[in-house]
Formats: C-alpha cells, structure tokens, sequence
C-alpha cells in the first residue's frame, strides 16, 4: 500500500462523516470514495477497533461513532 | 498483565421506555452496547458501502423509529430492529451507487442476514478496568506528535473533519494522518508487551 493509500485508510478509518446539506443524511467520507476495495475493507477493520478502543477509555463506554451520534441527537440534529 | 474483555449477554431493551420517552442518555446507553454489533453485521459490505457512515445514520434511524418498537419474548427487540434498519440503509446504498449486480447484492443481503442471526442477542462487552488503565498507560507514553494528533481525534468524537484537526493542531493534512496511524500502531505494541490481546482489541 502506498504512503497516500495509508492515509486515505487513516481518513477513513476515522468516525468523522459529512452530512448530506439537503437532508441531513450522514454520508460516505470521501477518502472511503478515492479506495479500492483492499483499502476499504482496511478501513472497517481498522476503524473497528479504533472504535473499540474509544469506548474501552470513555467512561460511559461510547465511541466516537456513539459520541458523534447522541451529540447529534442532543442538539436536536434528528427530530423525530 | 492478564486483561479480558468479557462478553455478555445483555437486554438493551431496557433503554428503550427511556429512549421512546426523548432521553438522550438512555440513548447513549444504547448505542454504547448497540454499536459493536450493528458494525459486525455490515462486516459483508465492507469493500462496498462506507459501514461507518451506515451505521451512524442507522443509529440516527433507531432513535426517530423507537416509538414504533414492539417488545416480544426474544431480548434486544430495538437491536433487532437497528439491524434491520442498517442492512437496508447499506442495501439502498449499494443499489443507489450501483456498485455491484443485482446477484451480488441478493448474495451480500443474504450474508448480512446470516451474521446477524447469529449474533442475536449478544450485546454488552465489559471492559476489565485493568484494560483500560493498561490503554491509558500506552496512551500517555506516546511521543509528542502522534499524542497530540490521536488526543485531537478523540476530543473530537467525529465531530470535526481530519482537516479542522489538523489545522487546530498546527499540522499538515497528511502529516496528521501519519502521527494518527503511527499512534494507533504503537498503541498496539505497547499493549503487545504487556499481554493484551491486541488482535482482540485494536490489532
């Protein structure tokens, strides 16, 4: 894997994501867009245990994917 | 060190009379057990659709639809129901980008479909709190700029891209993302030598 592969792979192994400015919608990072399917299969791994890692120190136990999304939820970012 | 993560059997239902009445922090309790599971569920998807991104919206999706979960004799109801929600959101997603045939598609669903009846009801991971004092110690002896881009990335919490990061750090793009994987990768060695099992944690 080249070093701009790697990076890619870090970018997208992150729980960081944009969101769709018309509806909302959390979208595809677009340094998951620019892989090929090794490295996007690199990146789920990774970002896994990345995950896991975040919420074995956080002391509600949450990732930064769950940080991300009840943060959104307690700003109101999704009305039901 | 001898460090274990314990894997359990746990009822998240018990969120959900908090999560249908607006609590964000029943919520949060949630997902704190949720998401390991919904991840492992889009695992068939991975080279096709960006399962972080599905997943988060899924979650999203849970909250607005709890109200309509119903309870049954089986536990994890709302997980069930979350499972659901991502394969579809991951189903649509594929379809909308076209990025397989219409067989390969029926083959992931059906793939996805078969993980996840096979991790019903597994939902809680308790995390031995020698393990996380080990994650810290490893944590806190990171050199200079890998510590200060990985410390960036967990204070954020996804809230921010990698380039405000970067840039609130005083690094370049890339020189960021170096420091964040060069982190990750001695984070893991550092739990190698003291006997964590790295491969089970973070690899």
């Amino acid at each position: 894997m080249t070093r701009e592969e790697e990076e890619l792979v870090e970018a997208a192994a992150g729980a960081w994501r944009p969101r769709d400015p018309r509806d909302g919608r959390v979208r595809a990072h677009p340094a998951w867009l620019d892989l090929g399917e090794q490295g996007r299969v690199r990146a789920f791994e990774e970002g896994g245990r990345m995950r896991r890692l975040e919420a074995a120190v956080d002391p509600e136990g949450l990732s930064a994917t769950g940080r991300a999304v009840v943060e959104r939820v307690r700003r109101g970012g999704r009305k039901r | 060190m001898t460090t274990t993560t314990t894997t359990t059997v746990v009822d998240l239902d018990r969120e959900l009379d908090g999560i249908v009445a607006g609590d964000p922090d029943a919520f949060g309790r949630w997902v704190a057990g949720a998401e390991a599971p919904l991840r492992a569920t889009l695992r068939p998807m991975a080279a096709q659709v960006d399962c972080e991104a599905v997943l988060q919206e899924a979650l999203l999706r849970v909250w607005q639809v709890a109200a309509r979960c119903r309870r049954d004799e089986r536990p994890n109801a709302l997980l069930r129901l979350g499972v659901r929600i991502a394969r579809n959101l991951a189903i649509d997603e594929l379809r909308r980008a076209r990025r397989v045939s219409v067989q390969e598609a029926g083959e992931l669903e059906a793939a996805m479909a078969r993980d996840a009846a096979s991790r019903e009801g597994v939902a809680g991971v308790m995390v031995d709190p020698l393990l996380r004092a080990a994650i810290e110690e490893c944590r806190k002896a990171l050199p200079g700029k890998p510590a200060v881009a990985l410390t960036a990335r967990l204070e954020s919490a996804g809230g921010d891209a990698d380039a405000v990061l970067a840039s609130r750090v005083k690094m370049r793009l890339n020189t960021f993302l170096q420091n964040v994987g060069r982190a990750r990768k001695l984070i893991a060695e550092c739990l190698r030598r003291r006997g964590v099992d790295v491969m089970e944690l973070i690899g």
